[in-house]
């Protein structure tokens, strides 16, 4: 395995008693393709705002390009790299397109990837957005919103993004359209790690896969190793 | 310069066509002209009128650009009235008494904000309970400015001089000019006019689309990179400055103040002017400022004892008609042409 981009370690986090992740150890390569599968409930969500710095573990730690950022506010791992999107999208509603995309720190950090500005317009060019338009973002198709958000976090110049069911709602063609566009992005080098429900979708994007259940990774493998493991048909493919 | 032009121009406020600039030299024109007709006594009524504009522009900027509703703007606004008072009070003599006075006062209101607005956005205070603490503050001031009417509270040769207030404070002085009647309502228009087009500047600029973003959804924008607890801050401190503007102003023009002035019926005010105007355009709270304190100033010297009553009868239709203001909803949805192009509003194109 290559040096890992994003790991953790022994992350715990309860709210109010309720155990949200528990002790859990993922370990993401630079260059990845990584999906987060599980039942609802599973704390992928949770563990997502662990990585990114909205909420801060009880216990473990949060290591990016190996430093340790488990106290670091959310700001400072983004100027580090890092990105995400929402589960529900969170692309500025009221605000114009160009707002939208113009709200975007371009952090001029020495590690800034050389193709940062290439991925930014590659995505816009082929989600079909125009920068310069004064359309109210609220007025987009769902798609289209989340490609916009999809847009945004991209405009940063991230080494890793996050992205929490990036297809939810979305038709089999647009569902398609996005998967073809994650997959150029990161055979440009970046890196992604997706939750996603979609299991057509998992199968067509994942290099690797990770199963959360119950805030624990359950099992981790490539596409085939998961979907032949007996445990995690019987809890969460048993439907297909 | 044509950059500071492009961001003047730009499309976070109502008018921005060719049009509207037309207008709005031709007006800055024509205020600056009809003082000639007009008696000192209403060129000085005129200044009053205006000179509550920086602090309205503040709050628009807060609260409508960045989503923070203070509801205690005045208190920097007393800030900086009382310590003008103080320090122009002892300086008497002194050809730049009030401007050390003027620089005095804005530089303690800057000082005052920051500490208050670090433990607010650093404390990560959640947004509801800022109108609450800025309110607060306000109310606390007063009641301590209202207990300072015994000699032991002099500062200098300056009384506090409880409810009465501060007294005989300087007018406002370029060497040995001192500026009153004319040249005062002057020396507040450019102040206002200046103000407008610096923070139009302000909000076109990155640092303003960070603000709306902020306003918008502030843990979206942290996770685009911003650490939003600053941010937030020096948009808080740049308020309170505005707020400091207008108290100087206030205490130059009348050469007095009291605890009142940062009392529940004086902070309720800004909040009003800005509400009623729209809080999203800094063009609409500079329009619904003047024209509220004219209504004011007029019902009351006429001897109406309803002022207040009607204005805060105002802000209730407001809020349940026209919550998004008067000024911001017709220059949106008035369907003329020649309007849209006064106005300049972009109808948005697909995108």
């Amino acid at each position: 395995m290559t040096d890992p981009i994003l790991r953790t370690e022994g992350l715990i986090k309860h709210f109010d008693g309720v155990v949200a992740t528990n002790d859990v150890r993922i370990s993401v390569p630079r260059g990845e393709l990584r999906c987060i599968i599980g039942p609802n409930g599973a704390g992928k969500s949770t563990l997502f705002s662990l990585l990114c710095g909205i909420h801060r573990p009880n216990a473990g730690r949060v290591m990016l390009k190996d430093e340790d950022v488990t106290h670091f506010p959310a700001y400072q791992r983004v100027r580090r790299g890092i990105g995400l999107t929402f589960q529900t999208n969170r692309a500025f509603h009221r605000l114009s397109v160009r707002q939208n995309l113009s709200a975007v720190l371009q952090i001029p950090r020495a590690d800034r990837p050389a193709d940062a500005d290439d991925r930014y317009r590659f995505a816009l060019d082929r989600f079909g957005l125009d920068a310069d338009s004064e359309m109210p973002a609220k007025e987009l198709p769902h798609h289209r919103l989340q490609w916009l958000e999809i847009s945004m976090v991209l405009a940063a110049g991230p080494d890793i993004i996050l992205l929490d069911e990036p297809t939810a709602g979305m038709s089999i063609e647009e569902t398609l359209q996005t998967a073809a566009v994650l997959k150029h992005l990161n055979s440009s080098g970046l890196t992604i790690i997706v939750v996603e429900h979609d299991v057509a979708f998992v199968r067509d994007v994942a290099q690797r896969i990770t199963v959360m259940h119950q805030g624990r990774v359950f099992a981790e493998g490539t596409v085939d190793q998961i979907t032949e493991h007996a445990d995690v048909r019987r809890i969460y493919l048993g439907q297909v | 310069m044509s950059h500071l032009l492009k961001l003047l121009t730009g499309p976070e406020d109502i008018g921005r066509s060719r049009w509207f600039w037309a207008v709005f030299v031709a007006v800055c024109t024509l205020l600056f002209v009809y003082p000639y007709w007009l008696s000192e006594f209403e060129a000085t009524n005129n200044a009053y009128y205006l000179l509550n504009v920086p602090i309205a522009l503040g709050l628009a900027l807060l609260w409508g650009y960045c989503g923070i509703l203070s509801f205690g703007q005045v208190a920097y606004f007393g800030i900086a009235g009382y310590v003008y008072g103080i320090v122009a009070g002892n300086m008497t003599g002194n050809a730049f008494g009030p401007l050390v006075g003027s620089l005095c006062g804005l530089a303690v209101c800057a000082i005052a904000a920051a500490m208050f607005g670090y433990f607010v956005f650093y404390g990560r205070v959640q947004n509801w309970i800022v109108p609450i603490l800025t309110l607060v503050l306000s109310l606390l001031l007063e009641t301590f400015l209202g207990q300072t009417a015994g000699y032991q509270w002099r500062i200098g040769t300056v009384q506090l001089g409880g409810y009465n207030g501060m007294t005989g404070i300087p007018s406002f002085q370029i060497g040995r000019f001192v500026i009153t009647g004319y040249s005062f309502y002057y020396y507040v228009l450019i102040i206002v006019v200046v103000a407008y087009l610096a923070m139009r500047i302000l909000v076109n600029s990155q640092y303003g689309k960070v603000m709306l973003a902020i306003r918008e959804d502030p843990i979206r924008t942290e996770l685009l990179g911003y650490d939003i607890r600053a941010r937030r801050l020096v948009v808080f401190v740049l308020a309170a400055i505005s707020a400091g503007v207008s108290g100087l102003l206030y205490v130059q023009w009348g050469n007095y103040i009291t605890p009142s002035q940062v009392g529940l019926l004086q902070a309720s005010l800004p909040v009003i002017w800005v509400a009623v105007g729209g809080r999203e355009s800094l063009l609409a709270v500079l329009l619904s400022t003047c024209a509220l304190n004219w209504l004011n100033y007029t019902l009351s010297s006429e001897g109406y004892q309803y002022a207040l009553i009607i204005i805060g009868v105002l802000l209730v239709v407001v809020m349940l008609f026209f919550p998004d203001g008067i000024i911001v909803t017709l220059a949106r949805d008035v369907p003329s042409r020649g309007w849209r192009a006064l106005v300049g509003l972009h109808k948005g194109k697909s995108g």
